[in-house]
């Protein structure tokens, strides 16, 4: 007769790599060099978030065991720079580096429901001196992501409590001014992210929708709603900018070409296309009778990925070297898309690879791309404690 | 608000219900000797229009809290992890259902001084468990709960208690769904999907006073 197996969450938390409380940084960076893979060891509990910073070589995590560590991604065993301790009394669910700045700096989302944010205190390279800068605090119960616009002006974050807040930030990061409390959504706000150049920021709900926000007279107003996916949506990101783009924006030109991907719980992984910008300072062919209506967007689902997935979709990310998406969730898989190009000027997202249990049997929160000169790698953040980095 | 619908759920017998467990132990004697000789009417709270467990008032529930969580876990258990170990005959072990229902079958309503396997609110035949023993693989477990009324506002909380269990005492390749039985909640679907928001369920593992309201509920399992 099959007898059930019980093992206590201390076992599942430490396992096989115990490590002691009193470490130092060179004995808590453990690495496993397996196959393409590389594992970094040393959160406690479930990993929630991995995210590169976006110049620098900087990777930073955070985790349920209520810590930040922050690695180096400049040489190819990834050393642990610092772990940023005592920062929050419950988990860290979200962190985000400001793209600008002399000094790296970074915010935290806790699910304590504020949020704070640590830079580096000196040039040295790299430096494991980082310094509390700021707490920001008025979200009323969990905070579940935090975003920074790509010219470091504002921070976006948002809550359980339904709401979005925008934070105007100063240079030091010393002081952070709400500019407005976003509350359209009907339910918990999962997580926002920024376009990469232009002041527009995505969020996802619990609500099953996705909101686009611009910011219109002083104030952040929603300028679409995309409806389409069946349950909530855990994570959206954007298309990073092609050439042709980046070329435009100098230009002082609005394109209106723009793409983002979400990632669900219905299973699913949708393209969504801006295909018009209305009112305000969008483009001239717009009869100016429409000028003085409120700005809004109007985008539509572009296409629906593959079907790849057999449970909750956690986090979704777009490349912006090669342009291929990656996704992952409950089911522990990481999937790549790439789009296909196919005669008279459309495209097709086909499924390039996948890797199967990336974290055992455990389930998968974060996906991210990350590039290093011309090579490109995956990381993943996952319920087992564990960052593996993947070369894709 | 002024009838209770359910004032009088049907109760069974704690020693007529499906178990592998060995009979006769102390608990369930405990359990059958808290049994009210006449079932209190269920209080008003069940009635109110919230539905998860966050909007609950805790403090003006007739539901008790421990003061300090108790993370505590179950002496039984290292008992039957050694039982286990004594038989390496076969090198998969797939759990089964019977194996679920006798993990949260024990578990207290969190008003009431009786089971939930008493309360028909879980039930054997509504526990399906996908698994092939392998370690390496992982494997589902989807239980559905019949609430003891269509407006209960406790489901939210006694399915996190029947997930805080499973997710103790099962093995880390288990998935698991809790849903309320269709058609046995009038909210049934934000009460499905908030049981099983890892998020939500991860932040309300950290709420002390969810969590000391979970431990009295697990206080009674074997």
């Amino acid at each position: 007769m099959p007898k059930l197996k019980l093992e206590t969450p201390t076992k599942l938390k430490s396992g096989f790599f115990h490590l002691d409380p009193s470490f130092t940084l060179e004995e808590l960076l453990l690495i496993e060099e397996y196959d393409r893979k590389t594992t970094l060891v040393g959160h406690q509990d479930r990993v929630w978030v991995a995210t590169a910073h976006p110049t620098l070589p900087l990777l930073a995590t955070c985790s349920g065991d209520k810590t930040v560590r922050i690695y180096s991604l400049a040489s190819t065993n990834f050393p642990l720079i610092t772990v940023l301790n005592d920062s929050h009394k419950r988990s860290i669910r979200s962190i985000a580096w400001k793209p600008t700045g002399d000094l790296p700096s970074i915010a935290l989302g806790s699910f304590d429901s504020s949020v704070s944010v640590w830079g580096q205190e000196n040039s040295d390279e790299p430096s494991s001196e980082w310094s509390f800068l700021a707490t920001i605090e008025g979200h009323e119960n969990e905070v579940k992501s935090v975003a920074w616009s790509s010219n470091g002006y504002f921070l976006a974050t948002c809550s359980r409590d339904k709401s979005i807040w925008v934070w105007e930030a100063d240079e030091m990061n010393e002081e952070f001014e709400c500019l407005s409390v976003l509350q359209d959504h009907t339910q918990d706000v999962k997580h926002v992210i920024w376009h990469p150049i232009e002041e527009l920021f995505a969020s996802a709900s619990y609500d099953d929708t996705i909101r686009l926000w611009k910011e219109e007279d002083d104030d952040w107003a929603c300028v679409a709603v995309l409806d389409g996916h069946k349950s909530t949506v855990w994570s959206t990101d954007f298309e990073k900018l092609s050439s042709e783009l980046k070329q435009a924006y100098q230009n002082n030109e609005n394109p209106i070409h723009a793409r983002l991907v979400s990632g669900s719980d219905d299973l699913t992984c949708r393209v969504w296309k801006r295909v018009n910008i209305i009112g305000g300072s969008a483009s001239g062919n717009i009869p100016s009778t429409f000028r003085s209506d409120p700005v809004s967007e109007e985008w539509i689902e572009d296409s629906v990925l593959p079907a790849a997935h057999t449970r909750t979709i956690y986090s979704v990310s777009w490349s912006g070297l090669s342009g291929r998406i990656a996704s992952t969730g409950a089911d522990g898989k990481i999937v790549i898309y790439k789009e296909e190009n196919r005669p008279e000027n459309t495209s097709e997202w086909v499924i390039e690879k996948y890797i199967e249990r990336s974290h055992g049997v455990h389930e998968v929160n974060c996906v991210t791309w990350v590039t290093k000169g011309e090579e490109e790698y995956v990381i993943s953040a996952g319920d087992d404690s564990l960052v593996n980095i993947w070369r894709v | 608000m002024s009838e209770p619908i359910n004032a009088n759920p049907e109760v069974m017998d704690a020693s007529a219900l499906p178990t592998r467990l060995e009979k006769n132990s102390k608990t369930t004697s405990n359990v059958l000797n808290l049994l009210p000789t006449s079932i209190a009417p269920i209080s008003l709270f069940r009635f109110g229009s919230s539905i998860g467990w966050d909007d609950l008032n805790i403090d003006k529930m007739n539901i008790s809290s421990s003061p300090a969580p108790s993370l505590v876990y179950d002496n039984a258990d290292s008992d039957m992890e050694s039982v286990n170990s004594s038989s390496p005959e076969s090198e998969y072990e797939p759990i089964d259902s019977q194996e679920i229902y006798d993990l949260i079958a024990t578990i207290s309503d969190p008003e009431h001084p009786l089971s939930l396997g008493q309360l028909s609110v879980v039930n054997l035949p509504h526990i399906q468990v996908i698994d092939s023993g392998n370690p390496d693989e992982m494997a589902e477990v989807l239980v559905e709960i019949t609430p003891t009324i269509t407006h209960c506002s406790l489901a939210t909380l006694i399915g996190l208690g029947l997930r805080v269990r499973l997710e103790r005492c099962l093995p880390s390749r288990y998935r698991i769904t809790i849903k309320v039985r269709a058609g046995t909640h009038q909210s049934e679907i934000q009460v499905n999907k908030q049981l099983n928001d890892k998020e939500r369920v991860a932040a309300a593992c950290e709420n002390e006073q969810l969590l000391g309201v979970i431990s009295n509920m697990l206080a009674t399992c074997k």
